[in-house]
């Protein structure tokens, strides 16, 4: 029993290390006095957290991926959740052929998907940039969505929605009174799910550049090309709390865990 | 009104399947009838079509002289009492039985929902969210929350078949009590031959989607005119007769220890007031039931016995 539980604690340590360890790194790296990204540190400041707001293509990238982590997940949504309701209660002919295709963007390699929309939307049909970002976005974060919505769905009778319709609702009318406000906290769960999935977006995003066109972490990765200094280790400490202050937020008051 | 509510020659199928083929019967107003079967005898897929859940493949249903074949279940004017209940998770009880209102956009509904929450004895629960309470109080949540917008027709799926028996007793007071008090016309679905005779004042009997016979429960009781009727209500013995009829007799009829015939006692049963046995036969096998404070048949023992044929039920074929 003994050996057992030090091999337990032995397992969780090392893991713990494992996933917390280069955060950990990150955060001590971007506490640092010095001018380059180095650990240990030399000497201890916040002055790079300070820098990293005063960078204005950050700014500019932030403002785009906020805004392709916003309304991507909100397009995805307005898809999915309809997709879902489809999927898990009617017998839609087809219906594995459309989960399938739902899911390819989980499967397919995102650099693939990236240098495909560039060779063949972007550079044929002089589709914006941005247009383009928020396509491949939308779709990424499809499948989250109806993954998410769908297994909540699952959990609703379908007897309650016969219910309301006896009461006098329409078909309409029972969604909106009945199966929505049942789902909602699925729905919120895809939404903080595609959220983060598409704010930390690498692999798409990263033809899909161009002119004052790039998301935060496209742009992160072409400043470390330029100028190796600590502030990007400070932004990426700055989004690592961020995503985490999300996540905990909806765990506590929606109990995340249990829709993911 | 014998035809308050009317089934005329409806066929229901999904898809190809047929499950209930050209169906016709007639309800009176106030009259509590069970549609009584086996599962899978289509008396589920009836009770939908009645509310307008399910669409018909052909005939037609109507309701107080109104025919409601291509109306939404909204417009019949139906209650549905669901098996599972159907309450809305997130409702408070009191929201549940004021919904039909709202939709119906009704005005002043507070005394209206309280006086139901009230009648099925659930006041002090008007606030709680439904998933907290229990089966029994979640189907009287739903009784209220059908009754409340005064259907024409309340329908019960498997009302009593969640409950346990203590429970069963009082649920079968209230429905017999609302019964009573509103006239409401109620149709419940049931495979327990029990519970359809304990509550129904009149029985239709059904098989793959056809009626095998209707009637008054105890004419129904003490009168099944088919094998498959005489089955279901307890005539376990079905012997050939020397007429080529089928007759029928419950165990509680055979007259074992005397009698013209003689067979082997192949196994018994222990139901407290009497004691059933198993008595293989060269007709085949027997069962017989006897006072429990006679002498026991040993296994093995050979005994005589008697099919009374004042006691038996003669079947028609089928």
């Amino acid at each position: 029993m003994k050996t057992s539980s030090f091999a337990n604690w032995t397992i969780i340590g090392l893991t713990l290390t494992f996933l917390i360890g280069p955060f950990i790194v990150i955060i001590l790296a971007a506490m640092t006095d010095g001018n380059n990204l180095a650990f240990p540190p030399e000497g201890l400041s916040l002055r790079w957290f300070v820098k990293v707001f005063t960078i204005e293509s950050f700014r500019d990238s932030f403002v785009i991926s906020m805004v392709l982590a916003i309304f991507g997940t909100l397009a995805a949504l307005v898809i999915g959740v309809p997709a879902a309701y489809a999927i898990s209660r009617y017998k839609v002919p087809g219906a594995g052929a459309v989960q399938l295709i739902v899911s390819s963007p989980l499967i397919v390699p995102g650099i693939i998907v990236g240098l495909a929309l560039l060779r063949y939307l972007v550079i044929p049909t002089g589709f914006t940039i941005f247009a383009t970002l928020f396509l491949a976005h939308t779709a990424l974060i499809l499948p989250y969505a109806v993954r998410v919505v769908t297994s909540s769905l699952q959990n609703l009778r379908t007897d309650v929605e016969e219910a309301a319709l006896i009461l006098g609702c329409s078909r309409l009318g029972s969604f909106f009174r009945v199966v929505f406000p049942n789902i909602r906290g699925g729905i919120l769960a895809a939404f903080i799910l595609g959220f983060v999935t598409s704010f930390n977006q690498v692999p798409v995003s990263l033809f899909l550049s161009g002119p004052g066109v790039r998301t935060l972490p496209i742009d992160m990765l072409a400043y470390m090309e330029t100028t190796y200094d600590p502030s990007v280790a400070a932004l990426a400490c700055l989004l690592a709390f961020m995503s985490v202050g999300i996540v905990f937020l909806a765990e506590r008051f929606l109990g995340f865990s249990k829709y993911v | 009104m014998s035809d308050y509510v009317k089934l005329d020659d409806v066929t229901l199928a999904y898809g190809d399947v047929v499950a209930v083929p050209n169906l016709s019967f007639e309800i009176g107003k106030g009259e509590l009838i069970a549609l009584l079967g086996p599962s899978g005898c289509g008396k589920t897929t009836t009770m939908r079509a009645i509310a307008g859940l399910m669409g018909l493949a052909s005939g037609s249903i109507h309701i107080d002289g109104r025919d409601v074949t291509n109306l939404p279940p909204s417009k019949r004017e139906v209650g549905l009492v669901f098996q599972s209940y159907a309450l809305f998770p997130h409702l408070s009880v009191y929201e549940n039985v004021a919904f039909g209102l709202k939709m119906r956009g009704e005005k002043n509904i507070k005394p209206k929902v309280e006086a139901a929450i009230e009648s099925v004895g659930l006041s002090q629960f008007a606030n709680r969210l439904t998933p907290d309470l229990s089966g029994g109080q979640q189907q009287r949540v739903s009784l209220a929350r059908s009754l409340v917008v005064e259907p024409k027709v309340l329908l019960l799926d498997e009302p009593l078949s969640n409950l346990d028996a203590r429970l069963r007793l009082e649920m079968q007071m209230v429905l017999k009590d609302i019964q009573k008090r509103t006239g409401v016309t109620m149709i419940f679905v049931t495979h327990d031959q029990s519970e359809a005779l304990a509550l129904a004042d009149r029985i239709v009997l059904m098989k793959d989607g056809k009626i095998v016979q209707s009637g008054l429960a105890e004419d129904m009781y003490n009168a099944p005119e088919t094998r498959f009727a005489a089955d279901f209500f307890g005539f376990e013995n079905i012997l050939p007769g020397e007429d080529g009829r089928e007759r029928a007799w419950r165990p509680n009829a055979i007259r074992l220890g005397e009698g013209p015939y003689e067979g082997r006692i192949r196994g018994m049963s222990f139901g407290g007031d009497y004691r059933t046995y198993v008595i293989e036969t060269d007709r085949g096998q027997i069962k017989g039931a006897v006072a429990a404070d006679l002498p026991a048949y040993a296994e093995g023992e050979t005994v005589r016995f008697d099919l009374p044929m004042a006691q038996a039920v003669a079947l028609q074929a089928g």
